[in-house]
């Protein structure tokens, strides 16, 4: 079977609001149905079938032929099956997904990955602020799962994170991994100011030491643990990394102890 | 215009005249049939009840703690998208927009916001002049601030007490005082953080009976027509039965409404040591004329707890869902806010069944007030399911059902078969609020009444007969329709305007620059603050 096809028929006027077109909710509906899904925000909302030319089958792999910084909340809520956008996506790409695959091609815009619990999102290009991060009064960052940034990433990358592995390869903003409860966070790259500001617990692994730091840090020196070689093997095992990132006994501060302080940096020494 | 209503089942127990008759609607008052006029307008209200506008003596709908739980939970904004249609774009979830529109779709014309820290007074008053529709009012909270204990401490006259009492309802715009948990909040920042109401205040040496009988014989020798309002201590613990208990017994002959028992009626039984005490607070009300209450019901769901009981909501902490709370040790009372999801485990169980039974219970109608606490034991949208309850057997039992057995074995409420009628719910939530506050133009449809009226199409479902009024009407403009908002306009705030000694206000002044190097001027503020016209309406004092 063929996958399910959305091909941009122009740039949209108006925000779209693309969380309907999930695998999971696709299942079972005809090609006619899916083209009559409200998908605008305005007065006048667009609905699919306004915005993009529909072709293929299968529900469970679903593919945007042409992306768009307007593209909201592309992938949000999808528990399985391959969503990719060939293309920009805008803001909360990959919302609270539980499972699957999500692949923007470009660039995506602010709270990517928001509340992820499982599945794997890949961005291809750079992403926006609150990578991972919760919305405005929630209390849980990525809960899961594995997102990955080829290019860079905004500020406050891995906001209130809780569980999972949040990989950026091109270095990111400030205050990475702020707030953070638990999870890693892997940036190779150029890392912005105050990166683990409050964190309570949790990994920030970084391919270099970081430039400015919280004065409630400790330095650790190095140290000889085993975790480094067993994370580097995950990571290229897993495609997100191509060569070793920390090394054996990588440098090690310790904090924020401005809250919890049991919260670490680990990176590469010698570079 | 003259506005007729006629067909409808009129329920109105003040004027004992339920049944079939017209009522007459002019210049925003209920009028005796005018001899010889026809009307402008004539609704047929067959298959209708017709009840006055309800009143809600105790909603927290304004104010600085309700504003602070809406910075805390800003993501029940979010779970208001996408929003509603026909609503201002600026609008969310939770504003007060919303909150007069909700009421008014119930049938509700009045609402009393019943904890006003005196130096919220303000914000408090702009932000009720902000809820479109329905008429406010307000209660002021004393007996924590250092100058009435100080007051007590040095045995001031009488008369000097009833002076600041005075001051304070004059200068905060306001319809009568509370008092919350008398004594803690001053003891918590002394770090006591269990007080009860023997229980003596460091620093000032004083127990929290002297303040709470204090300003109960002030508020009456006044003449303030509501009692004072009491909001007890040792809210929500194990065993707080005995702390009402003996507030129940402290009336002495004086009037005193207690706030939200529910969360009083707990007792020390059991596997767990909390237990229903229900049956024993509802046989000493009973008992004691005195005394009126609400309830406080709580039903399950997520809410947010917001109390000026600082002692009360720093214990809560570790229980908020989700888990972020906001705790201000601020003048006076200060406040805490702590977002609660009351389930149907065996606490929550409990809780609702305790709420039920004094409901249920307390024989005298126009005794026992109907409440959740809003929002604490749940928001005031939950009241059309909680009527359904009081009405009918079946509704309770059917809702048994789902919840933990072994927390209702520890109550009354499976041997209670009563079931209010339309006229005891109409005193509940008409006649005995307008009495219990001093109301006289309201919570009746007798000729003079101001035309607050509620239509609720008649059904066999109870709760949607309540959620959606068929039509209602505030001071004689048509408001609601079929549930929904048709004209939207702005009520007032009742208050009583005590003319303040002028003794006391030049000691006030003294105080402010002493206490705090601020002028008097920060803390009061003359009407033309709130920019509405007639913002205030007047209640007079009963002496």
């Amino acid at each position: 079977m063929k996958a399910l096809t959305f091909t941009l028929r122009a740039q949209p006027e108006e925000r779209l609001d693309l969380s309907a077109l999930i695998p999971d909710r696709l299942d079972g509906m005809s090609v006619a149905e899916i083209a009559k899904l409200r998908i605008g925000t305005s007065r006048r909302p667009a609905l699919v079938g306004d915005i993009f030319k529909i072709r293929g089958e299968n529900r469970s792999h679903i593919i945007f032929d042409g992306g768009s910084r307007r593209f909201d909340r592309v992938g949000a809520g999808m528990s399985g099956g391959m969503l990719f956008v060939a293309g920009d996506a805008g803001a909360q790409a990959g919302r609270r997904m539980s499972g699957g695959m999500l692949v923007i091609e470009d660039n995506c815009g602010p709270h990517a990955g928001s509340g992820m619990a499982g599945g794997r999102l890949e961005i291809l290009g750079n992403s926006g602020d609150y990578l991972a991060g919760p919305l405005a009064g929630e209390m849980l960052g990525m809960e899961g799962g594995v997102l990955i940034v080829r290019g860079k990433a905004g500020h406050y990358a891995g906001d209130r994170m809780r569980r999972g592995v949040l990989a950026i390869l091109k270095g990111c903003g400030d205050y990475a991994g702020s707030r953070m409860i638990a999870g890693s966070i892997v940036v190779t790259g150029r890392v912005g100011a105050m990166p683990g500001y409050l964190m309570k617990r949790g990994s920030l692994l970084f391919d270099r030491r970081p430039e400015t730091i919280s004065p409630t840090f400790i330095d650790c020196g190095r140290t000889d643990i085993a975790f480094s070689g067993l994370f580097d093997r995950y990571l290229i095992d897993d495609k997100i990394l191509d060569k070793p990132l920390l090394g054996r006994k990588p440098g090690k501060y310790g904090g924020d102890n401005a809250v919890l302080g049991k919260g670490e940096i680990l990176f590469r020494m010698g570079r | 215009m003259l506005i007729r209503l006629t067909g409808g089942e009129i329920i109105d127990p003040v004027n004992g005249q339920s049944g079939k008759r017209d009522l007459w609607i002019q210049d925003g008052f209920i009028v005796d049939k005018p001899e010889g006029e026809r009307a402008d307008k004539t609704y047929d209200l067959s298959g209708c009840i017709v009840m006055a506008g309800a009143i809600d003596i105790h909603s927290h709908i304004g104010g600085g703690n309700v504003n602070t739980a809406r910075l805390l939970l800003p993501e029940q904004h979010a779970a208001h998208l996408p929003r509603p249609a026909d609503t201002p774009l600026s609008n969310a979830g939770w504003s007060t927009f919303t909150t007069g529109c909700l009421y008014a779709q119930m049938g509700f014309t009045t609402v009393v916001e019943p904890a006003m820290s005196p130096y919220n007074a303000l914000h408090t008053h702009l932000e009720l002049a902000d809820i479109p529709i329905i008429d406010k009012a307000t209660l002021t909270i004393l007996g924590n601030d250092d100058f009435l204990l100080s007051l007590i401490r040095d045995k001031t006259s009488s008369d000097m007490m009833d002076d600041y009492v005075a001051w304070t309802l004059a200068s905060t715009h306001s319809l009568g005082v509370k008092v919350i948990n008398a004594g803690a909040a001053a003891a918590f920042k002394e770090n006591v953080r269990a007080f009860s109401f023997d229980d003596v205040v460091p620093a000032y040496g004083v127990s929290s009976r002297k303040i709470v009988k204090t300003l109960q014989a002030s508020v009456n020798r006044l003449g303030v027509p509501h009692p004072l309002h009491v909001h007890a201590n040792n809210l929500g613990i194990a065993g707080s039965a005995d702390t009402a208990s003996v507030t129940i017994d402290a009336t002495e002959g004086v009037p005193l409404h207690l706030a939200h028992l529910q969360f009083y009626g707990y007792g020390t039984e059991g596997k767990r040591k909390f237990s229903s005490e229900a049956a024993r607070l509802a046989e000493q009300v009973n008992n004691n004329p005195d005394v009126t209450i609400d309830v406080g019901q709580v039903m399950f769901g997520q809410t947010v707890t917001i109390s000026s009981d600082i002692t009360r909501q720093f214990l809560a902490i570790g229980n908020a869902n989700p888990k972020k709370t906001v705790i201000i040790d601020g003048d006076g009372n200060g406040g805490g806010i702590v977002p609660y999801r009351y389930k149907k485990n065996f606490y929550g169980s409990l809780q609702w069944a305790v709420g039920l039974e004094l409901f249920l219970l307390i024989d005298d109608p126009w005794r026992v007030f109907f409440t959740t606490d809003h929002p604490n034991g749940a928001p005031f949208t939950s009241y059309p399911e909680l009527f359904e309850l009081l009405m009918s057997r079946d509704a309770r039992d059917a809702k048994t059902a789902e919840l933990n057995a072994s927390a209702l074995e520890l109550t009354t409420l499976g041997s209670l078969r009563r079931e209010y009628t339309l006229d005891e719910i109409a005193i509940m939530t008409r006649a005995a609020p307008a009495r219990l506050l001093g109301l006289k133009d309201r919570g009746h449809l007798g000729s003079g009444a101001i035309a607050d009226i509620a239509v609720y199409r008649r059904g066999r479902d109870i709760a949607g007969m309540f959620r959606e009024a068929a039509l209602v009407f505030k001071n004689g403009e048509l408001v609601v329709e079929n549930g929904k908002v048709v004209h939207l306009r702005w009520g007032k705030a009742l208050r009583l305007k005590p003319t303040p000694d002028k003794a006391m206000v030049r000691r006030m002044q003294a105080y402010h620059e002493e206490r705090y190097g601020l002028s008097l001027d920060w803390f009061t503020f003359p009407d033309s603050a709130i920019q509405r016209d007639e913002p205030f309406a007047e209640v007079s004092c009963s002496s």
